[in-house]
Parts: C-alpha cells; structure tokens; sequence
C-alpha cells in the first residue's frame, strides 16, 4: 500500500505527553503543549543533528512514589541526554531551551510552587552538566505550549491568548 | 468482590501500550501520522453507554476474544470519519468501494491485534481472536449486545483509547469490554493492595451523579437559565492523561484544593462563551464586559464556590467523613496548563487517578461547563473500604 497524501508530507511532527521525551536525528518538530507547572526541556546537538524533547512534572524523585523517570527533572534530563547520545550526540555539545514552570494556582498550604522548584532544578542540572542554555521563557502565571524546529534552532512558544513568540 | 488498583493501573497501561501499537500500524499502512490521545477505563452501567453513545452514527469493526481474555473489542469510527478513512484508501490503493470496506476490516483486524498484543504475555495465557466483523450502528447498538447485557446487570468495564490523526481531520476510538466475572477475578489483587470493593465504585458513581445534579441546580437558581447534566462518568486514566483529555482550549474557571478524606482536587471549567453567558446572567443588566474582566471573574469565582459545595455535599454523608475547600482560584488559560499543577500535585503519590467527569449543559446547548474532580486515590480507596457492606 503506498502512503497516503496528508496536508504536510514534508517534515513531520512528533507529539510528546505529559512525563514522556522524544530523540530524532532528522528535521521532525518536537511539539509538547499545556505547559503549566510543568517544564519543557528542549536539547540539541547542532553538530550531529541529534534533538530531544521532555515533559517532566515535578522536580525530583525523592519522595515520589512513582519511579517514571520522565516524569522527573532530576531523573528525566539524564535520561533525555543519554538517549541523545545513543543516538549520535555529543553530550558535551549540548544546547539547551527551558519552558513552563509557571504558577498557575495558589494555594494556601502549597509551600513553594511546583513550577519554581522545577525551574530551579533544571536550572541548577544544566549549570552542574556544563550545558549551553540558549534561552528560557519561564514562570509568571499561563500556560505555553511549545515546539521545536531543528532546522531553525529556534524554540516558538504559544500562550493561550494565542501570541507566538520564538527563542 | 474487589479490584486492586494496582492491577487496573496495569491494565491501563497494556491497553495503552496497545493503543500505541494499533496507531502504529496504521501509521505504517496508510502514511497518516496517528497519535494516542488518551486511554481511560471505567465500569459503566447501561445509562452510561446510552450517554455515551447516543445520537451518534457509527460504523465499526469487531472482534470477540477467547482464552486469558475473553470479550469483545470494537474498533469505532463516527460514520462521517469512516467515510474519509475508506476514501484514504481508495487513494491509496485505488481500488473499488467494496474493497476499501474490507480494507477498513482489515485494518481493525491488524489494528485490534496490534492492541491485543502484549496481554497474552502479561496474562501467560494465549488470547484468540474470532475473525474481525464489519458492523454499522447508531448509538450503543454498535457495542456487542452481550456487553449491553453485562451493563444492564452488573455494569461493564469499558476500555477506551481515542486516536487522532496529527495531520488531517481523523479520529476514533477502540473499545474494549472484558467479559465482567473473569476481569474482576483478573482484577482482584492481593489482600495487601489497595482494594475497592466493586459494588462501592459504582455506588460512588451515583454518588457522583447526584453531585453533578446539584451543581447543575445550582447554575439553574443562579443565573436562571435551564440546566441539565449532559454526561457522567467516573474514569480510571492515567494522571499524565487528564491535561490531555481536556485539551488545550482555553478555558474560563476555578481550581479548589480539597481537605479531608478524601483530599484531592475539584476544577470547573467554562468555554469564553459560556463563562460570559453565565455571568452576565448573574448580573442585574448584564456584565457589559468585553472580555474576561473581574466582573466575569467575581461572577465565576461566586458560582463556583457554591457549585463545589453541591458537588462534594454528599461525599461526606455517605463516606462518614468531613469534606472540605480551599476558596476558588480562578483560571483562564489552556485547559491542559490549567491541569498541570493539579496532576502535578497529585502526581507525587500516584500515578492513576480516579476522575469524575461530568458535563452540565446550559440553556439547551449554549452553553457547557465542565467539572472534574480528582479524589487522592489511596484515601479515596479507604474511605470506599470502610463503608459498611450495603444490602
């Protein structure tokens, strides 16, 4: 049976969940929305073309009954990076792009919010590796939904009012 | 008898694991990028099936299941997606009408084998599948009539993975509904498990149900338009799917923190329209605000809070508990974001999550609101245990 046309047969487009990641070593948008508390790590190897893409939830795993490590900062970007150089990347030569984090409730017995204990995660792993952050859009109040184009190197990000904007 | 919720979690994710399989091969015969959207799993009586799928055309694709697992699985296409997916393969195969309604046939067949795959090793007993069967069918009649039976009697387990097509306009869904004594047995667990017994869940549905019915009255006595639950359901999805299931319109509402036993999460949700309809309703002359101002969200925030008591009100009667909320936070965002810090909250502890699910429409179909309650699952699990045995 041959391939069926579809609107857009030229790049195609991953769709990546809640506490899941996706590695591809060709021009595939990485594509990940309802960023709320949640934060999206994007990761890149421009000399081998390697990207990546992780939804992770909660900071860190300690405490967590669940052990899905993508579910997880700390657990989530050493295995994103790791599945990257399996797939050809250099880990070394890894540039970054962090998204989400907000606060998007406030509750009264919260502590401190879930999206500012994953920013500080992540960006205290991404410091600890060594890793080029290229830029972030991160806190405030609203939800993003972001995608990744590696033959632009450029994250863009949309809000529910429905502005873009690229980093 | 009773369910271990961890052997439902399971469950859930073979059915997932198999959505992903069945997306795939279609992915791979016909070129069209399919993703899973959601996997859910609840235990519904015969009005929900009737809610669930009524009104609606169906065209779909069956196959019944023997040995380790016996029942039945349905592949089902809304009539008009059935259409465009025999049209794809027209084109791709360039063959006659006939042949591409077999082909839909075959591709259910492949399809449901891809999702049957990977039970047979989690249960260490082969499955056998009878050979794939093209019906056509409004409303529930496109299930087999055996589960419509099942559900008359003892309510039935229903397994549903939606699927949609990433590049054009293409979705459906595959059901699945184990035969009732030998899942609940397949179910049961251990007795260190956190188990719920069976007759409780659904006695908690109902509970549900009322809650939703109150909450609609509540819309009704506020703003004087007509109200009327649409739809009910107490789903079993993993947390990660919730974001998912709502989706990322955005959405005008309020988030409560629940306290006590069970603790967990309440959200309800209207579309801009509807959140505007409702109150300027509440208001002498109309709120006369362009868009979402304080106005709206004073209005909202009110209605809201007086919803969610008619909601969980019951909860504590019948759970012998004390039930109460936090005040409204109120949102306007994506619906998915809007999600993402409750799942997040939950997520800690869990990984499922039982959802109460309840659509209330408004003035015949103006308007609709949404209301989803996330319960702590282990505290939800022990209260429903310590409920004396009903008659």
């Amino acid at each position: 049976m041959k391939r069926l046309e579809t609107d857009d047969n030229t790049v195609s487009r991953q769709k990546i969940g809640i506490a899941e990641y996706a590695v591809v070593t060709d021009e595939t948008i990485l594509i990940t929305s309802g960023l709320g508390s949640c934060l999206g790590i994007v990761l890149y190897d421009p000399q081998n073309t390697v990207s990546g893409m992780i939804h992770v939830m909660l900071p860190s795993v300690d405490q967590a009954r669940d052990t899905n490590p993508a579910k997880f900062v700390d657990t989530g970007l050493p295995l994103l990076i790791d599945e990257m150089e399996a797939a050809g990347a250099d880990p070394s030569g890894l540039r970054a792009w962090i998204v989400g984090g907000s606060e998007m409730l406030n509750f009264e017995f919260g502590g401190e919010s879930i999206g500012s204990r994953n920013i500080a995660m992540a960006s205290q792993m991404l410091d600890d590796l060594d890793l080029t952050l290229v830029d972030s859009d991160v806190g405030g109040g609203h939800g993003r939904s972001i995608q990744f184009d590696p033959a632009a190197e450029a994250v863009s990000i949309r809000t529910a009012d429905e502005s873009t904007r690229a980093i | 008898m009773k369910v271990d919720i961890r052997e439902l979690g399971q469950f859930n994710h073979l059915a997932s694991q198999g959505a992903k399989r069945a997306a795939r091969s279609l992915s791979q015969l016909t070129g069209v990028q399919m993703d899973v959207e959601v996997t859910d799993v609840s235990l519904v009586t015969e009005n929900v099936l009737a809610e669930t799928f009524t009104g609606q055309s169906f065209v779909g694709v069956e196959l019944g299941l023997q040995g380790g697992l016996e029942g039945e699985t349905v592949l089902a296409f809304e009539r008009e997606r059935a259409l465009k997916l025999q049209d794809l393969l027209l084109q791709a195969t360039g063959s006659s009408d006939e042949l591409a309604q077999s082909s839909v046939t075959e591709l259910g067949n492949i399809m449901i084998g891809g999702f049957i795959d990977g039970w047979a090793n989690h249960l260490g007993e082969a499955i056998n599948m009878t050979p794939p069967k093209y019906t056509e069918a409004v409303g529930p009649r496109i299930l087999p009539d055996q589960a419509i039976e099942a559900a008359k009697n003892h309510g039935v387990f229903l397994f549903e993975s939606k699927l949609k097509a990433m590049d054009i306009d293409l979705d459906f869904s595959i059901y699945m509904l184990p035969e009732y004594r030998q899942f609940v047995d397949l179910l049961s667990g251990t007795e260190q498990g956190n188990q719920i017994p069976v007759n409780r869940l659904s006695a908690f549905e109902d509970l549900a149900k009322e809650g939703a019915g109150n909450a609609a009255g509540q819309i009704g006595m506020m703003t004087g338009l007509d109200t009327d639950v649409d739809i009910s359901r107490l789903r079993f999805v993993p947390l990660r799917g919730v974001p998912r299931q709502v989706g990322d319109d955005r959405f005008v509402g309020v988030v409560f923190e629940l306290k006590g036993l069970p603790s967990g999460y309440l959200v309800v949700l209207f579309d801009e329209a509807s959140a505007k309809r409702v109150a300027s309703s509440m208001m002498p002359g109309g709120s006369g605000e362009d868009g979402i101002g304080t106005m709206t969200e004073g209005a909202i925030k009110e209605l809201g809070n007086i919803m969610t008591s008619g909601f969980i009100d019951g909860w504590a009667n019948v759970l012998g508990t004390s039930i109460e909320h936090t005040p409204p936070n109120f949102v306007h965002d994506m619906g998915s974001a809007i999600m993402s810090p409750v799942v997040g909250k939950l997520g800690k502890q869990q990984d499922y999550a039982f959802v109460i699910d309840s659509t209330i429409e408004i003035d015949g179909h103006q308007g609709r609101c949404d209301i989803y309650a996330l319960p702590n699952e282990r505290e939800l699990a022990r209260a429903l245990s310590a409920l004396p045995a009903r008659t």
